[in-house]
């Protein structure tokens, strides 16, 4: 038998097995190897060591006290309704308290997620608010306006006070007036923002401008209107008039200069 | 009669409300529930209070016991290691541990034969000092298989691990404890000896 043979026979038994073994060959490669004997004489020395522990101890059982808790127990408490904690009532303060931490380490975690979970919801709620309104005013600047009939109408009816609506503005910004010329009814041109002549107020808008094509820049033609088409008096003097024409040839305003 | 049924006849009377049966039940089963809570704490009132608690776990908690899975007392063992694993994370513990069994011990010497009666008692304290001072996962295999002499297997379904887990955990255990053995009967001047330990045979 080889010390190889030796250990793995050894080790399918159990320590009392190796206390007194019956195996000859294990004996006897035990008396030849001096190794194998010591590790089987320390097995042996521990065999007999675990052996006076448990006859030692073999008589030890619980006191007397311990039973009649228990039979007091059953007797007051029906089996269904035993609570758990019946088994910890002569547990020391120490314990009761750090259940009492656990118990209160369990409601601050639940506390901490629900909290984590509200301000996750508002923050995401507070997120795609920004992005709608974001969204919206996107779509505001870059989607044309198609306006309705009824309210582009309302839209003229509110330019014209607009232009009336800023009087101070007026000093500040009046048009060049050029030397009238006496070819033609056509005095002079100027150009000059849209947005300067609408903040004059002795200009009347005549058509809806709205603020992109309003937005380039507008020629200011003086011209010298028929005395029939300004007023019914044949005999009156011809009406000189300042028109704002935008790029595309339209008549944004007019002013009666005269 | 009532000590003729079975762990798992008695048990099933006493969930049912018998308290015969639990009394027969407790007195067959409390004394290996207390020496291994015993063993492994080394303290008596530590030792009571987990049998307490396992007997009152078992009223409680009685009907999760499957008689397929394997016998009782490897149950109340499995519950048994729970309870003394709690009870020594929670109390005096360490105290008990720093002075391992002495308390204990002092009970272990017969008056029979004073010199026979010394040397199993420095046998004893000897052993169950090494014993205690092993991590929980060797001792408790040491506890089931050499003191309470449990088979493998039902030391495997008491732990709730494999055979092999504790072919192999009570091989290193025991090297532990024949290490601490000898280091022990170095330093003690009429240490262990193994003429001595085998005369306590």
């Amino acid at each position: 038998m080889t010390c190889r043979e030796f250990k793995h026979s050894a080790a399918s038994l159990t320590l009392w097995e190796l206390s007194r073994p019956h195996d000859e060959q294990i004996l006897h490669h035990a008396d030849e190897c001096p190794k194998c004997g010591a590790w089987l004489d320390r097995q042996q020395l521990l065999a007999a060591s675990m052996q006076t522990l448990q006859a030692r101890t073999a008589g030890r059982q619980a006191g007397a006290h311990v039973e009649r808790a228990l039979l007091r127990m059953i007797r007051q408490v029906p089996f269904e309704g035993a609570q758990p904690v019946a088994a910890y009532r002569s547990a020391p303060i120490a314990f009761r308290l750090s259940r009492f931490f656990e118990l209160g380490a369990y409601v601050a975690v639940t506390a901490a997620i629900v909290v984590g979970l509200f301000l996750g919801f508002r923050l995401i709620e507070h997120r795609s608010a920004t992005a709608s309104v974001q969204r919206q005013s996107a779509s505001a600047n870059t989607a044309p306006v198609q306006p309705t009939p009824a309210a582009e109408n309302a839209t003229m009816k509110k330019i014209a006070p607009t232009m009336r609506e800023q009087p101070s503005m007026s000093a500040k910004r009046q048009l060049a007036v050029h030397p009238v010329s006496q070819s033609g009814s056509v005095r002079a041109q100027s150009a000059v923002p849209a947005l300067q002549i609408s903040d004059d107020p002795d200009y009347v808008a005549l058509m809806f401008c709205d603020p992109l094509s309003c937005s380039s820049d507008a020629q200011v033609v003086r011209m010298e209107l028929p005395a029939a088409g300004a007023t019914s008096d044949r005999d009156a003097q011809p009406q000189i008039a300042d028109v704002v024409v935008g790029y595309d040839g339209v008549v944004r305003a007019v002013r009666i200069v005269n | 009669m009532l000590t003729d049924l079975t762990d798992e006849q008695l048990l099933a009377q006493a969930l049912a409300g018998d308290e015969g049966a639990f009394t027969v039940l407790y007195r067959r089963r409390q004394g290996s529930v207390f020496r291994f809570a015993l063993h492994m704490s080394g303290s008596t009132q530590v030792a009571e209070e987990v049998t307490q608690d396992v007997f009152v776990f078992l009223l409680q908690r009685g009907s999760d016991f499957d008689p397929g899975r394997g016998v009782l007392g490897a149950y109340l063992f499995g519950v048994a290691r729970n309870y003394v694993r709690r009870a020594l994370e929670r109390n005096y513990s360490e105290a008990l541990l720093n002075q391992p069994a002495d308390e204990e011990a002092q009970s272990l010497v017969t008056v029979d034969d004073p010199a026979d009666g010394i040397a199993r008692h420095q046998t004893s304290t000897a052993i169950w000092k090494a014993v205690l001072s092993l991590p929980g996962h060797y001792r408790e295999v040491v506890v089931l298989c050499d003191l309470q002499e449990l088979s493998y297997a039902e030391a495997a379904e008491a732990l709730g691990c494999a055979i092999g887990t504790i072919r192999s955990r009570l091989h290193r255990a025991h090297h532990m404890l024949g290490k601490k053995l000898q280091h022990s009967a170095a330093v003690a001047p009429g240490g262990v000896s193994r003429v001595a330990a085998r005369c306590a045979l």
